[in-house]
């Protein structure tokens, strides 16, 4: 069940580039796939159903883009605060996330500017990573945080 | 997607037909509500108290619950499924050679948050068909559109771009190998 946990602000002065994003990690067990399905509705057979992902031409199911960009989402989200706004995202989904994958989601700080609308922007390079690839899917995100004061 | 046999397909004519096609303003299904929401989350196990909890969220920035900003897209549809239901119709009525599709990249641009109430609507054009050889299918046909989402108040709320990785299934590659 999910319960609600409150986030802490980050401030635009206090990040540095190199700082690490730590992210989080998720086990893709049966319960997650399910999971996955309801969280994004959508139900093609590839991302539940293994015996269509073979015919497809698949090892097996692999998760799909909703759940792929809901957990690089949530490590931007926890790491800026409910102060801050993910200003422009991108990734790319390079290998598939299969299930009995352990998958992190983490990244780095990798630039700063001022932003704009008074907020300071924030350049970071995310990833997802199992333990068969370090990376399965790059991602790229622009974040505009608070200025203190 | 309608497939065309690898004889005839005609990049160059699909692609001067479709490139440009766009669609009208489309309302979402329904608008941004609490409990899709909360599916989401609890998808990852995100816990964030602005997609979560409206008192919190009350006093919060934003004033209300808020959805992630990767759902945005979802509020401007009309759900994920069934296709015949909703979805992009680019992606329904492009020709390709194979019917098996794969998302590839996506890149949004979030101007202001999809709040609980809001109603989304979206119109999608459509930007780029070409022919990449992929691990599946040495002949792939990829689709790119660009999704404009606006609110009630016809504000800009986000602009996403997306590629879509179309191929033919194993046997078909396989038995067109083997004409060739």
């Amino acid at each position: 069940m999910t319960t609600e946990t409150d986030v802490a602000q980050r401030f635009w002065e206090d990040v540095q580039e190199g700082d690490a994003i730590e992210g989080f990690e998720l086990t893709l067990d049966w319960t997650k796939m399910v999971a996955q399905v309801s969280g994004s509705q959508d139900f093609y057979q590839v991302h539940h159903d293994p015996d269509f992902a073979a015919e497809a031409g698949h090892e097996t199911i692999f998760y799909n883009t909703g759940f792929t960009q809901a957990m690089l989402c949530r490590a931007i989200t926890d790491w800026m605060g409910p102060e801050g706004w993910l200003r422009k995202f991108r990734f790319e989904m390079r290998r598939m996330l299969v299930p009995n994958d352990t998958v992190r989601a983490s990244g780095t700080v990798v630039g700063k500017s001022e932003g704009e609308d008074g907020m300071g922007a924030v350049e970071l390079e995310l990833s997802l990573g199992t333990q068969r690839e370090d990376v399965t899917t790059p991602a790229w995100a622009t974040v505009l945080l608070p200025k203190r004061g | 997607m309608p497939t065309i046999p690898d004889g005839v397909y005609d990049l160059e004519a699909v692609r001067k037909e479709w490139i440009g096609q766009k669609t009208e303003v489309a309302p979402g299904r329904y608008p941004v509500e609490y409990d899709p929401i909360r599916r989401h989350a609890h998808m990852v196990e995100d816990r964030n108290p602005l997609f979560l909890d409206p008192e919190a969220a009350k006093i919060g920035k934003w004033g209300a619950v808020i959805a992630p900003p990767v759902m945005t897209g979802y509020f401007a549809g009309n759900g994920a499924w069934p296709p015949s239901q909703g979805g992009n119709r680019f992606f329904r009525e492009v020709p390709t050679r194979g019917d098996r599709m794969i998302n590839m990249n996506t890149e949004w641009e979030y101007l202001q948050p999809a709040k609980v109430g809001d109603r989304m609507s979206t119109q999608t054009v459509l930007t780029d068909i070409y022919e990449k050889s992929t691990r599946v299918d040495p002949l792939s046909v990829w689709v790119v559109t660009e999704n404009r989402i606006t609110n009630q108040d016809g504000e800009l709320v986000a602009v996403g771009r997306n590629t879509l990785l179309t191929h033919r299934p194993p046997e078909e590659v396989a038995a067109k190998k083997g004409e060739a």
